[in-house]
């Protein structure tokens, strides 16, 4: 359990967040774009989150992990799998599909460990102790079932599929659900878990909760034909992934409803803990991007904001500001309780959270911004040759903006590496009867 | 509060994969059943390379390379698309595999580049794109290509055309 988490902690990747278009004089942009996106998704957050699986859920059956060996094994396979798998992309052997560029064989791999996990956890809740299930295990075991489902189907080689478009059904299921079926449900359960744990209070309504986690399961699955409006698919599935996507908004509203009748009272609380900081602000970037999503799902804001850099700003919405600020705050949870020593800084705690929050929102800001004229100039007609050019150029000081706050966010996670590795290292010890052993 | 199947991780797990194993069938299986997704059309045939063909080879390099990050190859029947060319059908995409009409246009589209320019300037183009688009460009430089893989991706981008005969 504690080496679980630990190899997560390493696949925390240096180069997180940081490339720009400025920097590729070192290795062709082409190949650091899908490295980038999958040390981000498969590197670090997954990791991250399979980290949070094997602490929470021994912990809310309150039994053991059922095989330490067997999480350990998939951990080391998982991780040295993924190195391999990122450096085959920079030798070029990336697949062509967005999200799943790496080859199949390491595909296989990375079922084979999703499916161990599963059973894994799936062996512990049965021998669990506490006989209710905790709403976190409901989204933490649907994650992980969701995770092998949504990776297999966006893991079929294209030629086993058939015709083009039918292709950009599977890979624009899996491109949407690895975000909405896994990161979300993973990371939902798990602001579930943190939320009570450090604020002291019982969730506001179990019930509420569950209408979250149903409507999940219902409506995101039917979420891939949204990235296609107004494209060469039938009108009927463009309206099959339209509706779904605004009915999301009910999910996202339950989660947030949720969040504010518990810390009702207690808000006080954010501004003396930096985990739960970091957990709130989460929960609200989670929260603004689903209402962005819905937004952009709709016909006439799509056709003007899709392929342009608002895109880009939207993806690292829910996948930097929502889930890796509920991961931090997962972490600083959960380490003192495996290592039995207090973080090593609140202050750089406090610096890793403002660099994060405040380079995310110059770098989101920065791509919305751009996103939108550029959406305007291609329907002024600039979409080719000089006049395209010409728009590329007026964006300049975008990128620069991007560079800079993705250099902030940069800096932060360098400030979090350090961070651990002193607390590992060098935190005060936790005394036998703090009440942090008793809590867990 | 809680009920008794509520502490049953069996229905749990049955009831939200037949939930999102719905959303499957909807949006991915159903598709086969419409004619037009799986009916090639004649921009389909153009873009049938034989195996181990010049542009089977650059379209390989075209992937490896990364060119689909910043280059879509899909026209919508919207404003923004209105300069670009013949609208982009479901059949036109029948021999792709994998697909790869992606999702960012940091670069122009290239869906119809092949009727654009000439095998010459898209050859001057990859190895300097600066010198021959404008001071302002941030495409890479693809000087590091072999001959072989540059001419390959030249043709794979000079076969990237609509159809003579293709009623709009």
């Amino acid at each position: 359990m504690v080496m679980g988490l630990l190899v997560a902690l390493k696949s925390v990747n240096p180069e997180f967040l940081t490339f720009s278009p400025f920097l590729t004089e070192y290795l062709t942009y082409g190949r650091i774009r899908p490295v980038h996106t999958n040390t981000a998704l498969i590197g670090w957050l997954t990791s991250a989150f399979f980290g949070m699986l094997f602490y929470g859920v021994p912990a809310l059956c309150k039994t053991e992990l059922y095989s330490e060996k067997l999480a350990m094994f998939t951990a080391v396979l998982f991780t040295v799998n993924y190195f391999i798998g990122a450096g085959s992309i920079l030798a070029g052997y990336q697949t062509g599909v967005e999200y799943a560029e790496l080859p199949l064989i390491f595909d296989v791999v990375i079922v084979i460990v999703v499916a161990l996990l599963f059973f894994n956890l799936m062996k512990t809740v049965a021998n669990r102790k506490e006989k209710s299930l905790y709403v976190s295990l409901w989204y933490w075991m649907g994650s992980v079932m969701f995770l092998a489902i949504v990776y297999i189907v966006g893991n079929i080689p294209a030629e086993w599929i058939g015709s083009g478009i039918i292709q950009a059904g599977y890979y624009y299921f899996y491109l949407h659900n690895i975000i909405g079926l896994w990161f979300t449900v993973v990371g939902v359960g798990t602001i579930y878990y943190l939320l009570p744990k450090l604020t002291h209070r019982p969730i506001y309504s179990h019930k509420l909760s569950l209408v979250g986690f149903w409507f999940i399961a219902a409506f995101y699955s039917w979420n891939g034909p949204h990235h296609l409006i107004n494209g060469p698919i039938p009108l009927w599935l463009m309206k099959a992934g339209i509706i779904p996507s605004i009915l999301l908004l009910i999910p996202v509203w339950s989660v947030l409803a949720n969040i504010v009748g518990t810390m009702k009272g207690v808000w006080f609380k954010v501004s003396q803990n930096v985990p739960l900081k970091f957990l709130i602000t989460g929960a609200l970037f989670y929260g603004l991007s689903c209402i962005q999503g819905p937004f952009q799902s709709l016909m006439g804001p799509h056709a003007v904001l899709h392929f342009s850099y608002w895109t880009v700003g939207h993806a690292h919405m829910p996948l930097f500001g929502g889930f890796s600020l509920v991961m931090f705050s997962g972490i600083y949870y959960v380490l003192p309780r495996l290592v039995y020593r207090h973080i090593y800084s609140d202050t750089l705690m406090n610096w890793h959270y403002w660099l994060s929050v405040l380079g995310f929102l110059v770098f989101g800001f920065a791509m919305w911004t751009a996103g939108i004229i550029q959406g305007f100039e291609w329907m002024d007609g600039k979409q080719l040759g000089a006049s395209f050019l010409k728009v590329m150029e007026s964006l300049h000081i975008f990128l620069i903006s991007r560079a800079v706050g993705g250099s902030m966010m940069f800096l932060g996670q360098i400030i979090f590496a350090w961070n651990v590795y002193r607390t590992v290292k060098a935190g005060q010890q936790i005394a036998a009867d703090d009440p942090i052993i008793v809590s867990r | 509060m809680a009920n008794n199947s509520e502490r049953n991780p069996g229905i749990l797990l049955f009831g939200a994969a037949m939930l999102v194993m719905t959303g499957l069938l909807g949006t991915v299986i159903l598709p086969y059943f419409d004619e037009t997704t799986v009916t090639p059309t004649e921009t389909a045939q153009l873009k049938n390379y034989p195996t181990d063909s010049a542009e089977a080879r650059g379209r390989h390099v075209y992937i490896r390379e990364g060119c689909i990050w910043c280059h879509t190859q899909q026209v919508r029947p919207v404003r923004a698309d209105s300069k670009l060319g013949p609208v982009s059908q479901p059949g036109d995409y029948y021999y792709d595999a994998p697909i790869i009409m992606m999702t960012q246009r940091t670069g122009p589209d290239l869906t119809w580049v092949g009727s654009r320019y000439s095998p010459e300037w898209q050859y001057a183009h990859l190895i300097n794109p600066q010198k021959i688009a404008g001071p302002g460009s941030i495409m890479p430089k693809y000087d590091y290509l072999s001959e072989q893989d540059l001419q390959d991706l030249v043709a794979y981008l000079m076969s990237l055309k609509p159809a003579p005969k293709q009623s709009q």
